[in-house]
C-alpha cells in the first residue's frame, strides 16, 4: 500500500468491493451451489490470472467457511511449540481469533463475527491542533460478520479469515511472505492488492503489533546505494556500490552487521529518475564515497523506512536529509518518512521488540523556496533570476491546491505543530500557486548534483555545529 | 531626484510566519500571516504598541485582509476559503461583523477589496471569477458577477469611488469592469505573466499592475492606453500602493525590495531593503500630520515602518 498516497487508497478502499447482484441481499447457505455461482459471477473479471485457481472449492465444494474450518482443525493440530515469545504472543492471539470462527461453525451459532480494528477513512482533520499535535487518532473497531448482511459483507469476512490464515502459517513456519505473494495465492478472492494491502493493516492494528511481526512485508521498492557493507554472518557481504545502478533496500537481519564507517550523511531522494541521475552524474564517483543515497521511489515503504530506522538508531550521529519537490506531494512523502503515515501509525509502537520506524531528526534538504528564487544578499543575480522564469516552476493544480489546504489542518502542518516550516512553504506554495520539482536545480550552474553537494556540506556543517553547541 | 527614508521602527516576530498583509486605517495597522490571528497595532504612537488581537480568525493561516479607506470595516480572507467582515467600534475595538456566506468553497474567494466607503467587496477567484458583494445588506449578496477567461485571478482593486473593479490573472491579463452598468470597460494588453497585483491611483485616473514580469505598467483608466512601463525591480513584483497624493508608488518585491516611483518623473526614488525574504505587503500610512510613513511586513515575519526625512 505504501505505493500509493493515503488519500487516494483510502478512495480506492471505500469503494464497494464489488458492484452488487441483484439477488446479493440475503445469503441463503443452504443454497450453497448457487450462491457460488453468484460468487464467480460478481468476483472481478478483469482479473489476469485466472489461471491461479480457487482452492476453496476444489477442497470440499463447501462454502469458503467450510474450508476453514476443515483447515484450521489441521493447523491447530501442527502446532509446534516456537522460542520467540512475542512471535507465540501473535500466534495465540490470531488462533484465538480463527477458533471463535471455528467454534461458531461448530456451534452452528446463526451469525459468525470477527472484530477488526482500523485506521481506514480516519481523517488527520479530526485531530484537535491544539493538543496531541502530530499523534495519530485512536483506531476504529469495524465488525465482520458472517453471513452478513449482503454478499460483500461475507467477501470480506472470508477474505479476513484467508489472511488470518496465511498469517498463521507464515508465523508457524517462520517465514516471511509479501503482501503481493499473498495477493497472487487468491486474486479472484482478493481481487486487487490494495484489498490484502488493507486487511494486512488492519490485522496488524487490532493486534497493536508493527506488520513485521505478522511476518508479512511490501516487496521491497526502495534503491540504495553509496559508501556502506552489510556482512553476513556467513562471510559473505553486500557493498552499497557494488551495482552502478544502485541495490534493492536491503533488510539487515539479525546477525548481520551494517558496515557505515565511511558514510558522512543519508540522502533520502523523492524520486527515482533524480536518484539515477545522481548515480550516473560525473560527481557521484567522490559524492559516493562520502554518504548514502536512497530512494523509496515516492511514498516510502516499511522496509526502506525500516533501513533508515535501522540507521538512524545505530549511527545517530549520521545527519540524514530528504531532498523532495516542491510541491504538497513532496512535503507528505517527507511527512511519511519523518512521522509516519497514518493508516499505519501502530508501525511506530515501541512494543516489545517492535522497533519504530519514525526519523525524527530528518531534515529538510530541499526543495525549499529560496532555493529557486533568491541567491542571499545579491539584489542582481541574473542566474537565479533566471531559474525563476525556467521551466520547471509550474501552476499548482487544483489537486495540490486541495491537498495543501488539507495539509494544513494535519496535526504536523497545523498552527502550532511540529512543522512550522512545512506550514509555511505550504502557504507560499498556495500564495504564488506554483510548484517546483527537483530537476529544476538543473537550470543552476553545475547543475543539480553540484547544488546537492554543496547543499550536503553547508548542512554537514551545520549539524556538526548543532553537535558542539549540545 | 532621490527621497529619503527612515526605519522609524520594526516589530519583529509580529508574527510567527510570514506576514502576507498589512491594512492601515487612519490611526492603526492590521497585519495577518500565515498564523489564524490579527494583530492591530497603533500607528500614532513612536513604537507602534499592539491594541487588539483577533484570534482563531481563520485557522489555516490568513491570504488577505483589507481596510475601508473612509469607513470602520475591515475584510479577512482565509486558506479555508472564508471571507470575514470586521467592524471598528466608537471605542476604537474591532469586531466581528459576519461572514459572506455564499456557500464558498476554497478558491472562490482569492484575492479581496473593500471600496473607500466599505459597501463593496470585490473578490477574484481561482476559476477567473470576479465578484462583488454589497456589504451593507444584512444577507451581503453578490451584485456582480464578471466572468473572465478563467485564468486564476490573483489579485484585485476597487477604486476608491466604487465605480470600478480591476482583476490580474495568472495569464497575464487585467480587466476593468463598470460596476454601474456591469460591463468590461478594458481588457488591457501588456503583462504576458502573471499579474500579482493591480491599484487605482487616488483619483482613479490611473491603474498601475505588475506581477513576474518585474516591470510596473501604468494604464490610463479611460482610454486603457499603456501610458508608462516601471522598470527596475530584480524579482516578481506582489504588491502595489498609491500614496495619499497620488505623487508616489510603493511596491513591493519577491526579492525583499520595496521601491518608491515618483508617477510625475516616472522613476525610482528609493529603494529598501525588508531582508531577502519575499516581500509580501507594502502599504502607505495615511497621511498624518507627520511626514509621509509607509510600512512593510513580509517573509521575515517582521513589520518595519518608514518616514520620509525631514527637509
Amino acid at each position: 500500500m505504501d505505493a500509493f498516497p493515503e488519500d487516494d487508497l483510502d478512495e480506492l478502499l471505500f469503494e464497494p468491493f464489488l458492484p452488487s447482484p441483484p439477488d446479493s441481499q440475503t445469503w441463503d447457505s443452504s443454497n450453497q451451489f448457487a450462491n457460488e455461482e453468484i460468487l464467480q459471477d460478481w468476483i472481478d473479471d478483469s482479473q489476469p490470472s485466472a489461471t491461479i485457481e480457487l482452492e476453496e472449492p476444489q477442497d470440499s465444494g463447501g462454502t469458503p467457511c467450510a474450508v476453514a474450518r476443515d483447515r484450521y482443525r489441521c493447523l491447530f493440530l501442527q502446532l509446534r511449540s516456537c522460542t520467540n515469545r512475542c512471535r507465540n504472543w501473535v500466534i495465540d492471539r490470531i488462533e484465538s481469533m480463527l477458533e471463535q470462527v471455528v467454534d461458531g461453525l461448530l456451534t452452528e451459532d446463526e451469525q459468525l463475527t470477527i472484530s477488526l480494528k482500523t485506521r481506514i477513512g480516519l481523517s488527520r482533520r479530526q485531530l484537535n491542533p491544539t493538543q496531541n499535535a502530530g499523534a495519530a487518532p485512536p483506531p476504529r473497531t469495524i465488525e465482520l460478520n458472517y453471513p452478513g448482511s449482503n454478499v460483500q459483507e461475507a467477501r470480506r469476512f472470508t477474505i479476513v479469515v484467508r489472511i488470518l490464515e496465511l498469517i498463521l502459517c507464515c508465523l508457524i513456519d517462520d517465514i516471511v511472505m509479501t503482501k503481493r505473494d499473498m495477493y497472487y495465492r487468491h486474486p479472484d478472492l482478493f481481487g486487487k492488492q490494495a484489498i490484502v494491502d488493507r486487511y494486512v493493516d488492519d490485522v496488524a492494528c487490532t493486534l497493536g503489533v508493527s506488520r513485521s511481526l505478522l511476518n508479512v512485508t511490501a516487496a521491497a521498492k526502495g534503491l540504495t546505494s553509496g559508501n556502506f557493507v552489510i556482512n553476513r554472518p556467513d562471510g559473505t557481504s553486500v557493498h552499497g556500490l557494488s551495482e552502478p545502478e544502485g541495490i534493492l533496500v536491503p533488510t539487515v537481519h539479525d546477525g548481520q552487521t551494517l558496515d557505515v564507517s565511511c558514510v558522512h550523511w543519508v540522502l533520502i531522494i523523492e524520486k527515482e529518475a533524480t536518484f539515477r541521475s545522481v548515480l550516473s552524474s560525473p560527481q557521484w564517483k567522490v559524492l559516493g564515497t562520502q554518504g548514502l543515497v536512497l530512494t523509496a521511489k515516492g511514498y516510502p515503504d516499511l522496509v526502506t523506512r525500516k533501513f533508515l530506522r535501522q540507521l538512524a538508531d545505530g549511527f545517530p550521529h549520521i545527519p540524514m536529509f530528504a531532498f523532495v519537490d516542491l510541491d504538497p506531494d513532496g512535503i507528505h512523502i517527507m511527512s511519511t518518512y519523518k512521522h509516519g503515515s497514518l493508516r499505519l501509525a501502530h508501525e511506530v509502537v515501541t512494543h516489545a521488540d517492535t522497533p519504530g520506524v519514525n526519523l525524527p531528526n530528518l531534515q529538510w534538504l530541499g526543495v525549499q523556496s529560496h532555493h529557486i528564487y533568491q541567491a542571499p544578499g545579491n539584489e542582481c543575480d541574473t542566474t537565479t533570476a533566471a531559474i525563476a522564469d525556467a521551466q520547471g516552476v509550474m501552476k499548482l493544480t487544483a489537486r495540490d491546491r486541495k491537498k495543501a489546504h488539507h495539509m494544513l489542518e494535519w496535526g504536523v502542518c497545523g498552527e502550532h505543530s511540529s512543522e512550522p516550516a512545512w506550514r509555511a512553504e505550504l502557504q507560499r506554495m498556495l500564495m504564488l500557486n506554483i510548484k517546483a520539482e527537483m530537476q529544476i536545480l538543473d537550470e543552476l550552474p553545475g547543475g543539480l548534483v553540484s547544488w546537492l553537494s554543496k547543499q550536503l556540506e553547508v548542512m554537514r556543517d551545520r549539524s556538526a555545529d548543532d553537535e558542539i553547541l549540545f | 531626484m532621490s527621497k529619503q527614508y527612515l526605519t522609524l521602527h520594526t516589530l519583529s516576530d509580529a508574527h510567527p510566519s510570514d506576514v502576507f498583509v498589512l491594512a492601515p486605517t487612519s490611526k492603526s495597522i492590521l497585519s495577518a500571516s500565515g498564523a489564524s490571528t490579527i494583530h492591530i497595532h497603533d500607528t500614532t504612537q513612536s513604537d507602534f504598541p499592539l491594541l487588539q488581537s483577533l484570534e482563531n480568525v481563520h485557522i489555516l493561516g490568513i491570504h488577505h485582509l483589507v481596510t475601508a479607506r473612509e469607513a470602520r470595516r475591515a475584510a479577512s480572507a482565509g486558506f479555508e476559503g472564508k471571507i470575514k467582515i470586521w467592524s471598528e467600534g466608537e471605542d476604537g475595538a474591532w469586531k466581528a461583523d459576519g461572514e459572506i456566506s455564499d456557500q464558498l468553497k476554497p478558491g472562490d474567494v482569492w484575492a479581496i477589496a473593500l471600496s473607500a466607503d466599505g459597501k463593496y467587496l470585490a473578490g477574484s477567484s481561482i476559476n477567473g471569477k470576479i465578484n462583488v458583494w454589497s456589504l451593507d445588506e444584512e444577507s451581503k449578496p453578490k451584485i456582480r458577477d464578471y466572468e473572465t477567461k478563467g485564468s486564476f485571478g490573483m489579485c484585485v482593486d476597487l477604486s476608491r469611488d466604487g465605480r470600478f473593479t480591476a482583476s490580474g490573472h495568472e495569464n497575464g491579463s487585467i480587466y476593468v469592469f463598470d460596476n454601474d452598468t456591469g460591463r468590461l470597460t478594458h481588457s488591457l494588453a501588456g503583462l504576458v505573466k502573471p499579474v500579482r497585483s493591480v491599484a487605482f491611483s487616488p483619483n482613479t485616473t490611473l491603474l498601475a499592475a505588475a506581477g513576474d514580469s518585474r516591470t510596473i505598467a501604468l494604464y490610463d483608466v479611460k482610454s486603457g492606453e499603456q501610458i508608462a512601463n516601471l522598470a527596475g525591480h530584480g524579482g516578481w513584483v506582489l504588491t502595489l500602493d498609491w500614496s495619499d497624493t497620488g505623487e508616489y508608488l510603493l511596491s513591493g518585491s519577491h526579492d525583499g525590495k520595496a521601491k518608491i516611483w515618483s508617477i510625475t518623473t516616472r522613476q525610482c526614488v528609493a529603494t529598501h531593503s525588508h531582508g531577502d525574504k519575499p516581500l509580501w505587503t507594502a502599504k502607505w500610512l495615511p497621511k498624518s500630520t507627520r511626514s509621509e510613513m509607509f510600512a512593510l511586513g513580509g517573509g521575515n515575519n517582521a513589520i518595519s515602518f518608514y518616514r520620509e526625512a525631514a527637509g
